[in-house]
C-alpha cells in the first residue's frame, strides 16, 4: 500500500468510527421521537418500522395525537409545573446561599477555612440515599408539604456543588479589585455584591443551569416525598406513573411524546450554553 | 495604630466570613447532618412508619438480619437404582438437594440468595434477607461493568473528538444530548426499545439480522436484566465520561507528540507512553465520581426492574415506602454509606488524588 492509500484508509476508518459514535449517541433519542409519532396500531406493528408507516398501505404517516393527549393529561401538565417550581426555587436558594459561602471561602481570610472547604467537597459526594429515611421522618414530623420538602432537600446536592464551583471562581478573581474597592471605603460585603457578584455572572449562569438540570432530573426524593401527595409529582415521577388516555396497556406512544417534550427544552438550553456547561461539568464533575 | 486597624480589619473579615457561611452550613446541618444522625440512631431500633407499635431499641438486630449469610454445600441426590448421582432426564444436569433442606431454620430462617458451583460441588448462599444480599451483589456488578464500559467508550469518544476534523463543534454538541436526557426518561426510552416483541427495536434488529428469534424478554429474563440496565447507563453516562477525559486530553502539551513524531514513535506507542500516563489524574477523578455515583444507582433499577431486581438504593426505597420498616431502611442507609465511604477512601488512597 502506498502512503497515500494508507492515509486515505485512515481517514475512511476515522469517519466510520465517528459515524458509529454519532448514531450510538443519537439513535435512542431518534427512536423516541419516531415512536412518539406513531399510533397504537403503528406501535404494535411487527417488525417495527424506522419511520412511522401506515399499517395497511405501508406509506409514511405521522400521528400527532400523542402530543395532544399528554397536554390534555392533567398529571403531565401538573408535573411540568411542579418541576419548574421546585427546580427554580431550589436553584435560586442554592445560588443565594452558595455565593455567600463561596465568597467567604474564595476571597476572605478566616480561621477554619480549610476544614470548611473539605466539608463542602465531601458533601458534593454525599450519597443522598443514605439519609432518605431520616429526611422522610423529619418531613413527616414537621408536616412539610411535598413541594417544600423537595425544594429544601434538593439543596443537599445543589448547594455543595454550587459552592464548590463558585469558590474556585471567586478565588480566581484578582485581589486588586477587592483592595481598590476597600481603599474607596467600601465594606467587604459591599465589594461582594456591588463588584464581585456582577463579575461572577457567567459562573452563576453555569452553576445555576447545572443545578436546575440536576433538580429537574431528581427522582429518588421526588418519588419518596410525593408518595402521599400525587398532586405534587414532578416530571420524572409523572412519566413513571404515566397512564394513557387511549391505550390499554402501557401507553408508550404518549410516554415517548412526554419524553420528547421534557427533553427538548433541556437539550436546547444545553446546546445554547454548551461551552459553559462543559466548563462547569469538568470543574464540578457532576452527573445529571 | 496601623497595626491595630489592620488587625481590626482581619477581625471584621473573620466575622463577615462566618456570617456568610452560616446559611449554607445551617442548611447542610438540617438536611444532611441531622438526618444522618437520625438514620444512625433509627438503625438500632425496630421503628415502623405510621404504626402504633412502640419503637424499641434492638441493638444490632437490623444489621444481623441484613448481613447474616451462610454458605452450605448441597449434597447430591443419589439415585437408588444406580447408586450414583441422579441426573435430570430433561436437561441432563446432575441433581442436587434443594437449598431449603440444607439451610438453617432456627433460630432464624435462612433463605437461598444464590447458588454456585465449585469443582463439581454445588453450594448455596443463604441469607436472612436474600433480597438485600442480591441487591448488594447487583449493585457491585452494575458498578463494575458500567464504569468499565463508560471509561473505555468515553476514552474512545474523547480521543476521536480531540482530533482535528470538520464538524468538531457539532460533534461536541451531539455528545451532550444523552447527558441532557432525564435518567427516568432514558430508562423509559430504553424500556420501549427492549420491548419483548418485534415491535421493540432490539428484537426487530436481532430478528432482521437473524441473531435472535424476535421475542427476547430483556427485562424479564434473569440473565439479561443486568446487561440491559448497564447498557442504558453506559449510553447515558459515556458522554459525561468523555467530557472529563477530553478536558484532560486538552491539557497534554502538543509538543510532546511532535517530539515523539520526530523520534519516530508509532501512534500506538505515543498513546501508551504519553497520553495514558498524562491522562491518569483526570481519569482518576472521573473514575471516582462515576463509581461513587454508580454505587447509589436508583433511577434505572426502579423504573425498569422495580421489584424484579433491586439495587441497594431501590431496596432501601421499598423497605421504607412499601414495607414501612424504618429501622430496617435506616440500617440499609448506613450500610450504603459505609460501602460508599470505603470506596471513596480506597480510591483516594490508591490513586493519590489531590483534592485541591
Amino acid at each position: 500500500m502506498t502512503r497515500e492509500q494508507k492515509e486515505k484508509l485512515r481517514k475512511v476508518l476515522f469517519y466510520f468510527v465517528l459515524a458509529v459514535i454519532v448514531i450510538y449517541l443519537l439513535f435512542p433519542f431518534y427512536w423516541a421521537i419516531v415512536s412518539s409519532l406513531k399510533s397504537e396500531a403503528q406501535l404494535s406493528m411487527t417488525p417495527a418500522t424506522l419511520i412511522p408507516r401506515d399499517p395497511e398501505t405501508g406509506e409514511i404517516s405521522f400521528f400527532t395525537r400523542n402530543y395532544r393527549a399528554i397536554f390534555a393529561n392533567g398529571g403531565f401538565v401538573r408535573g411540568l409545573i411542579n418541576s419548574t417550581i421546585v427546580a427554580t426555587s431550589t436553584t435560586i436558594l442554592a445560588l443565594l446561599t452558595g455565593s455567600f459561602a463561596a465568597f467567604a471561602l474564595g476571597k476572605l481570610r478566616f480561621k477554619g477555612k480549610a476544614p470548611a472547604l473539605y466539608v463542602i467537597l465531601a458533601m458534593t459526594m454525599f450519597p443522598q440515599v443514605t439519609v432518605l429515611s431520616g429526611l422522610y421522618a423529619v418531613i413527616n414530623a414537621l408536616n412539610l408539604s411535598a413541594r417544600v420538602s423537595m425544594i429544601f432537600t434538593y439543596l443537599l446536592f445543589t448547594l455543595p456543588f454550587t459552592t464548590w464551583v463558585l469558590t474556585s471562581f471567586f478565588r480566581d478573581l484578582p485581589n486588586e479589585i477587592m483592595q481598590s474597592a476597600q481603599v474607596d471605603g467600601a465594606t467587604p460585603f459591599q465589594t461582594f455584591y456591588m463588584i464581585l457578584l456582577p463579575l461572577t455572572a457567567p459562573a452563576l449562569v453555569t452553576t445555576g443551569l447545572l443545578s436546575f438540570i440536576q433538580a429537574w432530573n431528581e427522582y429518588l426524593f421526588a418519588l419518596t416525598f410525593t408518595s402521599i401527595d400525587p398532586s405534587a409529582r414532578t416530571v420524572p415521577v409523572a412519566i413513571q406513573f404515566f397512564s394513557g388516555e387511549f391505550a390499554r396497556q402501557e401507553p408508550f406512544g404518549e410516554i415517548m411524546a412526554a419524553a420528547v417534550m421534557v427533553t427538548v427544552p433541556i437539550v436546547v438550553l444545553v446546546l445554547i450554553f454548551q461551552k459553559r456547561i462543559v466548563a462547569g461539568l469538568t470543574a464540578g464533575a457532576v452527573k445529571g | 495604630m496601623a497595626i491595630s486597624s489592620s488587625s481590626n480589619l482581619a477581625k471584621e473579615e473573620q466575622k463577615l466570613a462566618l456570617k456568610l457561611l452560616i446559611p449554607a452550613f445551617l442548611i447542610l446541618i438540617i438536611i444532611a447532618l441531622y438526618p444522618l444522625g437520625q438514620v444512625f440512631y433509627t438503625s438500632f431500633t425496630n421503628r415502623e412508619f405510621a404504626s402504633s407499635t412502640e419503637t424499641e431499641f434492638v441493638g444490632l438486630d437490623n444489621y444481623k438480619a441484613l448481613l447474616s449469610v451462610t454458605v452450605k454445600e448441597l449434597p447430591p441426590v443419589i439415585d437408588e437404582e444406580t447408586g450414583e448421582q441422579a441426573v435430570d432426564e430433561e436437561t441432563g444436569e446432575a441433581v442436587f438437594e434443594r437449598p431449603i433442606r440444607v439451610l438453617p431454620r432456627d433460630p432464624h430462617l435462612y433463605r437461598p440468595s444464590f447458588e454456585f458451583s465449585f469443582f463439581g460441588n454445588k453450594y448455596v448462599v443463604g441469607a436472612r434477607t436474600p433480597d438485600f444480599i442480591r441487591a448488594v451483589w447487583n449493585t457491585l456488578l452494575f458498578t463494575f461493568f458500567s464504569v468499565f464500559f463508560e471509561t473505555v467508550l468515553g476514552l474512545i469518544v474523547a480521543l476521536v473528538v480531540n482530533s482535528e476534523f470538520k464538524g468538531r463543534g457539532a460533534m461536541r454538541a451531539v455528545m451532550l444530548v444523552p447527558w441532557a436526557v432525564i435518567t427516568v426518561v432514558s430508562a423509559r426510552m430504553w424500556e420501549w426499545m427492549f420491548e419483548p416483541t418485534r415491535a421493540g427495536l432490539f428484537n426487530m434488529l436481532g430478528d432482521r439480522f437473524g441473531l435472535i428469534d424476535g421475542s427476547f424478554a430483556f427485562l424479564s429474563n434473569n440473565a439479561l436484566q443486568l446487561p440491559a440496565i448497564i447498557a442504558v447507563d453506559v449510553w447515558k453516562t459515556t458522554p459525561f465520561m468523555a467530557l472529563l477525559i477530553l478536558a484532560g486530553l486538552q491539557m497534554i502539551p502538543g509538543e510532546l507528540y511532535e517530539a515523539a513524531e520526530v523520534d519516530g514513535a508509532s501512534k500506538l506507542r505515543q498513546f501508551f507512553n504519553i497520553t495514558l500516563p498524562l491522562l491518569k489524574p483526570s481519569l482518576a477523578v472521573a473514575l471516582i465520581f462515576r463509581t461513587l455515583d454508580a454505587l447509589r444507582v436508583f433511577d434505572v433499577f426502579q423504573v425498569m426492574l422495580s421489584q424484579k431486581r433491586y439495587s441497594m438504593a431501590s431496596f432501601n426505597y421499598f423497605q421504607l415506602i412499601s414495607a414501612r420498616q424504618m429501622g430496617m431502611a435506616s440500617a440499609i442507609g448506613v450500610i450504603i454509606f459505609i460501602i460508599i465511604f470505603a470506596f471513596a477512601i480506597l480510591y483516594m488512597k490508591s490513586l493519590g488524588v489531590d483534592t485541591e
